[in-house]
């Protein structure tokens, strides 16, 4: 047995043990991409660097621990050269570890799930990915003006995916809240302002376990949603129907309460946090002394926190908008920063993980995006106000190129980079690869642009003895992971498709049926 | 028609079917089949061991290997550092606007060309060179394109004119030495040879033909010396083929009566060229003892190179009249291996490979270990773009290297050994093969060596063309039949080497010093050099200085006496600016940093390294980014690919030093740039990655103020083409020779005016100003 330290910890281990797996023993987690349980060693990635007591760095996955040693795994210097590392990695990393439509809707809403979701017929679920985001979809997919269509990478083939009218079937198609409301758990919280910003920060609060109070001046529910807009656009029963199943969670409804500066006092006092989202600033949210700008009053944009402390503002109040999901966006990110608030915690808002994006999307590759769509035409519902049939949904839903990673829950470069806020741009000193599609019928995808070239499917297939196999065709940076003589994808994985797929630690090589 | 899958059958049957073999396999095939066919690599992976992805793998990792058709003619042009500084770049250039070649086609439209970069072609004192298929032309300007592709033509189909054979020896009048070094060779020491063999025939002299290796002097190639037997030799330099007749006329007298009327004519060619009027091939002989000659080599101690230019690289009896293999006899004979091991040690000589680590050392960790089977190998890998010691070590003294190769398998209890060599080196293959079928002959190869009870066999194995190679580690691989993909150290190859047995890996110039060391003792060889660096080491002198070649100087010679004394000062009187030691893992030394000795310690902590042992003299006229850029884009393409520092690291550093050099770079871009090199230098695998920032660090370090220039714009020395403009200045006569050779018609054809450049045409090959009479196009 040998002893050493590991960040001061002391550990114990058999001779032979690599650095990284004494490190495990003492319970230290050491990033690595191209370790693999299966396999020995490769020293690829080099996101295992550590830092022995003479300042030597050196890859702890394939160093033997030695006696006496004194490990450090984390300090500044080790976190910017794993930092480095990545970003040399992300600077040939070609991909979209979200698609760009949910990055451009402002309520982040998992579209392309969605969209497989209806694709697939399951609408139940379909409305539990909207939810998860959107608290009015039946109201927005009748008015939303969807900047994600506009961010739609389908856009530069023919016309982006119809996600408006795809949203707000979803909403159309069902009428209950889609998931058990937990029970209480003792916070209170006031909501000043009924309007698409406060429903949907009451809404999710609920969701959370607060007892969520909505005051607003009107007698019912909806703000602006009830007054500024044609009823032919949006007729009353649905709003109606999609405020009450925002309502049977539990949210209470004060109406026809005027919150003035002396009742607002009370409810801070009263309440444990208290969101302000009373549509565009009058002489009375003044009244509140709360710090403002021209526009409205001052928020952190990323938190919502106003100027006091418990005090979180949303919607027109902080700026005059005409998008009102952006409104309810803003209802969901302060949810999280109430919550946060609430349980003392480090308030940062909702959590946003590190994107990979790769931009425009280059002629080339249309081809290889519609590998996996629908090539037919986007789907205009016959009359004005109409949405889709179920059928038509269907089809308009697989119309979608499903530029999200298949990987974007699981890959490893993306978990590291947002560990290290690494920064994709900062070594593309080149144009980008254009992007490939390789799928096998059996059942994988492999976008070789994604690949970190860390070997782990090439050494599998080799201990599998597949008779192609991958390999490694090249050197240096032009190297890429291949089939030997331009066998198929299936050739290459008879029997190992689906586990090199599982230990890719990117999406390079994945499972083709999508979540 | 023998058809591809007989043929391969037939070469599988050759060179077996175990995956060490693969390398050999596909060089077979393409020497047979021009490329590598992939119906060929099908059915090798159908009747080999060897499977289909371990076959694309190495196919596709060495350069070596096409895997599409090639021209009929292989044009290289090397663009090794010494040929780089003096324009390569442009050479490369003005042949693929010759075949109209478009971005990353190499091949012409009639298949007949294939222009290829190789990044040394070992004559860099002849920089810049181009060889097609077996010919050689050095000093070659973009102007001559043309020139030599029909010269080349008109070679075609010629025969080998009669050889020479050699006079009886009892009369021999004395020797005539040419030299046959790749320099030598390169610059026309064959035709020399030739006219050498025809005169002394039609002369009926009886005098000793010798061919010698490499004598070091490459800046006065060809080299010609005639030691009569009774007098003082003469050493003839730059010799042509017309000037051989009056030169061997001059010292010997040709016997019969028809000869010696041709004696009395050559009598008056005597007369006439000491005519004062007449410089004639006086103008090419030197006298050893004339002083820059005695320079070149009087501050020199060859050991490695020890008695250059005298023996036959392959003439055995010779070596061993000059001490040749007395270290194997008492090595074997009287020693232990303990004790062996023992005196290599005691002279604390270091890998001659770059890192310096002490080869005792290493022979001990070897000989200490319990494995039965041991192997050795002499790593003869060397693709530096700038040097070519280990080339010239292996063509000119074979025996020598074999000699430390067996001492040192004896030592570590070794039965087997390779010596792998570059493919680029085909003289350095050829003479080894030859030096060990004579070793086996003599018995200092095979069963109970000299009776010593000792065996031990010795084999080749051609590199394919990968410069990672020469990292130990990948090396082994490549010996195994993989791909040279590095790996982390430990286990050390003396522990687990090639085949997982230990192994002990040694370059070729300390392989070269082996021997020294066990007949001379180690206590000689120790008292050579500095502190931490014993005995000598061998640099290919290159680049701006006015006698280039190889020199052996003891450690611990300042880079002033190199340059100096040895190299005798900066060319065409320009200013010693800097110099470039230890190639693409080395750095730049500023001219004033000059005084320092060198050595291992002294190098690294210069921000240089020893490394492949390049000495590449740069002068005021250099651009120190556009030599960190040049180096980065060597490493860039070295570069393995397995980590990520040196995969992504060498090519952004290179992307960043081109946006410099295209004067696009911000003052970011600097710290960036500063920034990916230390994490290269620090993150990287292997030595290759771990020193591939040098270049860029010592040229940040030393002349940043370059680099600043470049980020205003300005190239101070007008060696970055973005940057610069070319125009006629008052000085011309208008002769119209720019125009002509202008190959863009950037400058209209205006005959008795003054002309002018087309700026916007212009693409800056530079063909214009050498071809100029009156000096007058500027750049700027």
């Amino acid at each position: 047995m040998i002893k050493l330290k590991i960040d001061n910890k002391s550990v114990e281990v058999p001779e032979g043990t690599s650095v990284m797996e004494a490190a495990k023993a003492a319970g230290i987690h050491i990033p690595a991409m191209c370790m693999d349980e299966e396999l020995d060693h490769f020293t690829s990635c080099m996101l295992c660097l550590v830092k022995d007591a003479t300042g030597r760095m050196f890859p702890s996955c394939s160093v033997a621990a030695s006696g006496g040693m004194r490990i450090t795994t984390d300090d500044e210097e080790i976190r910017e050269g794993r930092r480095i590392a990545l970003e040399l990695l992300l600077s040939e990393h070609v991909g979209d570890c979200e698609a760009p439509c949910q990055l451009g809707c402002p309520a982040h809403m998992n579209i392309p799930l969605m969209n497989r979701l209806i694709a697939g017929g399951k609408w139940e679920e379909s409305l539990r990915v909207v939810k998860r985001d959107i608290a009015l979809p039946a109201v927005l997919g009748r008015i939303c003006p969807a900047p994600c269509e506009g961010a739609c990478h389908r856009k530069t083939v023919d016309e982006a995916v119809s996600i408006c009218l795809l949203k707000r079937f979803v909403g159309d198609e069902n009428d209950l809240h889609p998931w058990p409301v937990p029970a209480l758990n003792g916070k209170r919280a006031a909501i000043v302002g009924a309007g698409p910003a406060g429903l949907a920060a009451a809404y999710y609060l609920r969701l959370k376990g607060v007892d969520a109070h909505l005051f607003d001046r009107a007698g019912k529910p909806g703000g602006q949603l009830r007054t500024a807009i044609s009823h032919d656009i949006l007729p009353e029963e649905v709003l109606d129907k999609e405020i009450n199943t925002i309502l049977e969670t539990g949210v209470v409804f004060h109406g026809g309460v005027t919150v003035n500066d002396t009742f607002f006092d009370e409810l801070k006092n009263s309440y444990d946090a208290l969101v302000l989202a009373t549509g565009n600033i009058d002489d009375l949210t003044k009244s509140f002394q709360l710090k403002g700008t021209p526009k409205g009053i001052e928020v952190n944009r990323e938190t919502y926190e106003t100027s006091e402390k418990g005090v979180f503002a949303i919607g027109n109040v902080i700026r005059s908008s005409r998008l009102a999901v952006r409104s309810v966006a803003q209802g969901k990110e302060a949810a999280f920063s109430v919550i946060q608030y609430l349980n003392d915690e480090t308030i940062r808002g909702e959590p946003r993980m590190f994107n990979s994006r790769f931009g425009k999307l280059h002629d080339l590759e249309f081809a290889e995006y519609l590998k996996e769509a629908n090539p037919a035409r986007r789907h205009f519902p016959s009359a004005d106000f109409s949405g889709f049939t179920p059928g038509e949904a269907i089809e308009e839903a697989r119309r979608c190129m499903h530029c999200d990673c298949r990987a974007a829950g699981n890959c490893k470069l993306r978990i590291y980079s947002d560990n290290c806020q690494a920064d994709q741009k900062r070594f593309q000193t080149t144009p980008r690869r254009a992007i490939t599609k390789q799928i096998q019928t059996s059942g994988v995808v492999y976008e070789k642009e994604k690949c970190i070239k860390c070997g782990i499917c090439v050494r599998l297939t080799k201990k599998y003895r597949e008779k192609f196999g991958l390999t490694f065709i090249g050197r240096g940076f032009d190297v890429i992971i291949g089939i030997p003589f331009d066998e198929s994808l299936d050739a290459a994985l008879v029997q190992t498709a689906q586990m090199v797929a599982r230990h890719c630690p990117t999406g390079a090589l994945e499972i083709r049926e999508m979540n | 028609m023998e058809n591809t899958s007989r043929i391969v059958d037939r070469i599988i049957a050759e060179k077996g079917k175990e995956k060490k073999a693969l390398i050999s396999i596909l060089q077979a095939i393409q020497k047979e089949l021009n490329y590598l066919p992939k119906e060929a690599l099908r059915h090798v992976g159908e009747h080999t061991g060897i499977t289909p992805a371990e076959i694309i793998s190495v196919a596709t990792f060495y350069s070596q290997f096409r895997l599409r058709p090639a021209g009929e003619h292989m044009i290289k042009i090397c663009v090794g550092t010494a040929c780089h500084v003096k324009g390569s770049g442009q050479v490369y250039d003005a042949f693929a606007r010759k075949f109209g070649l478009g971005e990353g086609e190499t091949t012409d439209r009639k298949g007949q060309y294939t222009l290829e970069k190789v990044s040394c072609l070992g004559c860099c004192t002849l920089a810049p060179v181009v060889q097609i298929d077996q010919v050689t032309y050095g000093h070659v300007t973009t102007s001559q394109v043309d020139e030599i592709l029909a010269d080349f033509e008109s070679r075609a189909g010629k025969k080998e004119e009669k050889k020479f054979r050699l006079a009886d020896g009892t009369e021999i009048q004395g020797e005539i030495r040419i030299g046959l070094g790749s320099c030598c060779v390169a610059s026309g020491s064959d035709e020399i040879r030739k006219a050498v063999e025809t005169t002394v025939n039609s002369y009926g002299l009886k005098v000793k033909l010798k061919h010698v290796g490499c004598v070091g002097m490459c800046h006065q190639v060809p080299l010609v010396e005639i030691v009569p037997t009774e007098g003082e030799p003469t050493l003839y330099s730059r010799v042509k083929p017309e000037d051989v007749k009056d030169i061997v006329g001059k010292h010997f007298k040709p016997p019969g009566l028809f000869s010696r009327l041709k004696g009395k004519l050559l009598d008056s060619v005597e007369y006439i060229q000491t005519d004062a009027k007449w410089e004639g091939i006086e103008r090419y002989a030197l006298d050893v003892r004339d002083k820059p000659v005695s320079s070149f080599l009087g501050n020199q101690i060859p050991i490695a190179t020890e008695y250059r230019g005298i023996i036959n690289p392959l003439d055995i009896e010779e070596y061993k009249s000059r001490g040749g293999f007395r270290a194997i006899r008492r090595a074997l004979l009287e020693m232990t291996p303990t004790e062996v091991v023992h005196e290599v040690k005691e002279s604390q000589i270091r890998g001659r490979g770059g890192a310096g680590f002490p080869s005792g050392i290493k022979w001990e960790l070897v000989a200490r270990h319990g494995d039965p089977q041991k192997y050795v190998v002499c790593n003869g890998d060397e693709g530096d773009p700038g040097a070519f010691m280990d080339r010239m070590l292996l063509e000119s003294y074979p025996y020598r290297v074999i000699e430390g190769l067996i001492i040192g398998a004896y030592a570590t209890g070794a039965t087997k050994g390779f010596f792998y060599i570059r493919a680029e080196y085909p003289l350095a293959v050829r003479r080894i093969r030859e030096a060990l079928a004579t070793c086996y002959r003599e018995n200092l190869l095979g069963e109970n060596i000299l009776g010593s009870g000792f065996s031990f066999d010795a084999e080749i194995y051609e590199g394919a063309g990968a410069f990672v190679c020469g990292e130990e580690t990948a090396l082994l691989q490549s010996l195994m039949g993989n791909r040279g993909y590095p790996r982390i150290r430990p286990p050390f190859p003396a522990e687990k080497g090639y085949m997982g047995h230990p192994t002990l890996v040694n370059n070729v110039e300390t392989l070269a010093q082996i021997s020294f060391i066990l007949r001379e003792g180690a206590g000689l060889f120790n008292s050579i050099g500095t502190i931490h660096s014993k005995g000598t080491k061998v640099f290919a002198l290159a680049g701006k200085v006015v006698r280039g070649g190889l020199i052996e100087v003891p450690m611990g010679t300042t880079i002033r006496q190199v340059i100096f004394e040895i190299g005798g000062g900066i060319a065409n009187g320009r200013t010693f600016k800097a110099v470039q030691i230890g190639g693409p893992s080395g750095g730049c030394i500023p001219a004033s940093l000059a005084d320092t000795p060198i050595d291992f310690e002294s190098l690294t902590e210069m921000g240089a390294m020893m490394g492949s042992g390049g000495l590449v003299v740069l002068d005021d006229s250099d651009c120190m980014v556009d030599i960190a850029r040049f180096f980065l884009s060597f490493t860039q393409h070295e570069s393995c690919g397995k980590c990520t520092f040196c995969r992504l690291g060498t090519r952004r550093m290179l992307d960043i030093l081109e946006k410099v050099t295209q004067g696009k770079a911000r003052r970011e871009d600097l710290d960036e740039l500063e920034k990916v090199a230390l994490w290269t230098k620090k993150g990287s695998l292997c030595g290759l990655g771990k020193t591939a920032p040098n270049p860029v660090l010592s040229t940040l370090k030393y002349f940043r103020e370059e680099y600043e220039a470049h980020l205003e714009g300005r190239c101070p020395t007008g060696k970055c083409t973005h940057l610069i403009k070319y125009q006629v200045n008052e000085k011309c006569i208008g002769c119209t020779l720019c125009a002509q050779v202008c190959p863009v018609n950037a400058i209209p054809f205006t005959p008795h005016e003054k002309h002018v450049i087309d700026t916007g045409v212009c693409i800056r090959c530079d063909a214009c100003r050498p071809a100029c009479p009156e000096n007058a196009i500027d750049v700027f």
